[in-house]
């Protein structure tokens, strides 16, 4: 299979999935929940009463809060209905919103009524985006240094002593970690900002320091463990000796030789581990209080705010499954073996 | 002279090539004595904890320990560092910290079972079904496993909760269904592999009906590589459970979980004047994860089993 045809399998088989996930969200969260009621609140269940009655009513919603129905009331249920497309069928309303989405408009947010989601996702995007390239760049950054220190000494008292504090970083829950970094770091030392600061980058980038080396130290232990073994494995080969015989220096062959060829096991997690680490960044942004996407996505949902969490969800799904397509090229230009 | 300098520099430099004695078994003559694997001290160690911290959770209603919802601070005072008294401190609340990190671990290891045990059941059948019929259910199957898998785990876990009621059981099941595609890929690799063995063979040839190949020939062997995931599931679900209560979508109620004690425990004002009462929950759920994933490791190691990701 050619390169080309390779790409173009994947990305149909991508296409396929979004659109899976985009069903099963929208589909789960029009069924499960009432969007009627999210919009407008207990008078949505208006129109039901006065069908019954003929007249207009009080109709209590289920906090115990009387509301009156009149025509007013009626009104606002239909222009909602017609708003958000309530009154067409299931299908259709998915098919409308596909449609819209796939143009980059992804409704309105049910609880700030008016407010486009597309800006809240412009919004609050960059800043979890910001900060899970900070975490993956310092984990590469700690990771490829430490798996070649330890496999350059396998076996040795250092070694395991490394391998020992490797897996008790891999077992550390990343809002543990969180917490211990935030009381030493920030309430004893207080090297950093308790808030988050949006003045310029620096500003941001100073704030989200912690949280990106909470969510980097986990992960660079995960690379390190697989670069070791893969390194360990190829430092055997014979072409390692051949540099060794011939005289080229030890850190050379180190980073030079040896490296390219054990990076693949750590490629494929670097994949991998990119839901892990969205999971980590929504949970540590709570933590350190950083406006991001995680924030945000919590937020809708205690308001049951639909358009908004199905736009995040299908946003990032679409880049995880993206990122894993983008590995895999990434893997076969690595390797021209695997282009086969 | 030279033979002296000549060893000094292998000393220093020869390591690249001969350091990895004893790591990898290939061709080092010390290695064919090493015959019999063992599990070592650090497996029973962890299994030791978790023996522990299990029947210490089973045994939480008749050790002498105090209520956990009981408010002290009439005797041992609101947010008191650990004392002779409380030996652990108490809470915002006055509440036990000691007695809240045992009840809590009643609901998290309740959790990181049963989320393991959906995950085996549903995922385990699934994939076992797959492995062997193969055809259409496998290719099914298979875009099932990998649309469960194309979500972030947390965001799928999230978008489950936030729409179901957050009891005990929905929350199991919710990280449950987070282990269905994994433990299902793992189980329909073993079947496969095994499936074309001579002894799956001979039963074929002697007319054993296919569910008794699969529950006689193939089960027992799929258990053991399940065996090591489910004990590195137990963690995942474990901390995942902790990660919801962060994001105030664990169990709903008066329910504790060391999730819900850490994040009580990590608002700015608890974390600056009583740092105990997120830090012993935090203690006890590393030590517990740390020890399921090393025996887990282990377990994987002892038997060989390659085809683990969590």
């Amino acid at each position: 299979m050619t390169l080309a045809r390779q790409l173009a399998l994947r990305l149909g088989l991508f296409i396929l999935l979004l659109l899976a996930v985009s069903m099963i969200t929208f589909g789960a969260m029009n069924l499960l929940g009432d969007p009627l009621f999210n919009i407008l609140g207990p008078i949505s269940g208006c129109e039901d009463a006065i069908s019954e009655s003929g007249e207009s009513v009080t109709v209590e919603s289920s906090d115990g809060l009387a509301q009156n129905c009149g025509p007013d009331q009626i009104q606002a249920v239909q222009d909602a209905k017609e708003q958000y497309y309530l009154d067409k069928s299931l299908p259709e309303r998915y098919v409308r919103w596909l449609g819209d989405a796939v143009q980059g408009d992804f409704g309105t947010s049910f609880a700030n009524q008016g407010e486009s989601v597309t800006n809240i996702v412009r919004d609050k995007l960059p800043v979890s985006l910001l900060l899970m390239v900070m975490a993956q760049t310092i984990a590469v950054v700690i990771a490829i240094p430490w798996g070649v220190w330890a496999a350059s000494r396998a076996g040795k008292a250092s070694d395991r002593v490394s391998t020992i504090g490797s897996f008790g970083l891999v077992s550390m829950p990343n809002f543990a970690l969180g917490i211990i970094l935030y009381y030493v770091l920030i309430v004893r030392l207080g090297w950093f900002p308790f808030r988050y600061e949006d003045d310029d980058l620096w500003s941001r980038i100073n704030s989200l320091f912690v949280p990106a080396i909470t969510l980097a130290l986990p992960i660079s232990a995960v690379y390190q463990r697989l670069l070791r073994t893969d390194l360990i494995t190829t430092l055997q080969d014979d072409f390692i000796l051949m540099a060794r015989s011939k005289g080229v220096p030890r850190r050379s062959v180190l980073f030079k030789h040896a490296l390219r060829p054990s990076m693949f096991s750590f490629i494929t997690v670097f994949g991998i581990n990119a839901g892990a680490l969205i999971g980590g960044t929504l949970v540590i942004e709570r933590i350190f209080q950083i406006p991001g996407a995680g924030s945000e996505i919590v937020t809708a949902v205690f308001r049951e705010d639909f358009p908004v969490v199905l736009a995040f969800v299908v946003i990032i799904t679409a880049g995880f499954v993206l990122l894993n397509i983008l590995v895999d090229l990434l893997y076969s230009i690595l390797d021209p073996r695997v282009r086969t | 002279m030279t033979t002296q300098h000549h060893s000094h520099l292998e000393d220093e430099e020869v390591p690249i090539t001969f350091a990895v004695e004893g790591v990898v078994a290939d061709d080092m003559p010390a290695e064919q004595f090493v015959t019999r694997k063992t599990l070592g001290w650090g497996f029973w160690v962890s299994i030791g904890w978790l023996v522990a911290i299990i029947t210490a959770a089973l045994l939480a209603p008749v050790l002498p320990i105090p209520d956990p919802g009981v408010d002290l601070s009439s005797d041992v005072g609101l947010r008191e560092p650990p004392s002779t008294e409380a030996w652990f401190g108490t809470d915002a609340l006055g509440r036990d910290v000691f007695s809240r990190v045992i009840w809590g671990a009643r609901i998290s290891l309740t959790v990181g079972f049963a989320a393991v045990a959906f995950g085996m059941v549903f995922g385990g059948s699934l994939g076992m079904l797959s492995g062997f019929l193969r055809g259409w259910f496998d290719s099914l199957t298979g875009f099932l496993f990998l649309t469960l898998l194309s979500f972030p785990a947390l965001i799928l876990a999230i978008l489950m909760t936030s729409l179901l009621d957050r009891t005990l059981f929905t929350i199991c099941v919710v990280l449950g269904v987070l282990g269905v595609a994994p433990v299902g890929r793992l189980s329909r690799a073993a079947t496969i592999q095994f499936a074309e063995r001579e002894f799956v063979t001979a039963a074929h040839t002697i007319g054993a009906k296919r569910g008794r190949i699969l529950i006689r020939e193939l089960l027992p062997n799929v258990v053991i590589p399940m065996g090591a995931l489910a004990l590195l599931g137990m963690a995942v679900a474990i901390v995942a459970e902790g990660g919801l209560a962060f994001l105030g979508l664990s169990v709903e109620g008066d329910t504790i979980t060391w999730g819900k004690m850490i994040a009580d425990g990590s608002d700015r004002r608890e974390i600056e004047d009583a740092p105990w009462v997120a830090f012993f929950p935090i203690t006890f759920l590393f030590l517990t994860v740390l020890a399921l994933n090393f025996a887990g490791d282990k377990v994987r190691e002892y038997f060989d089993v390659k085809e683990i990701s969590v």
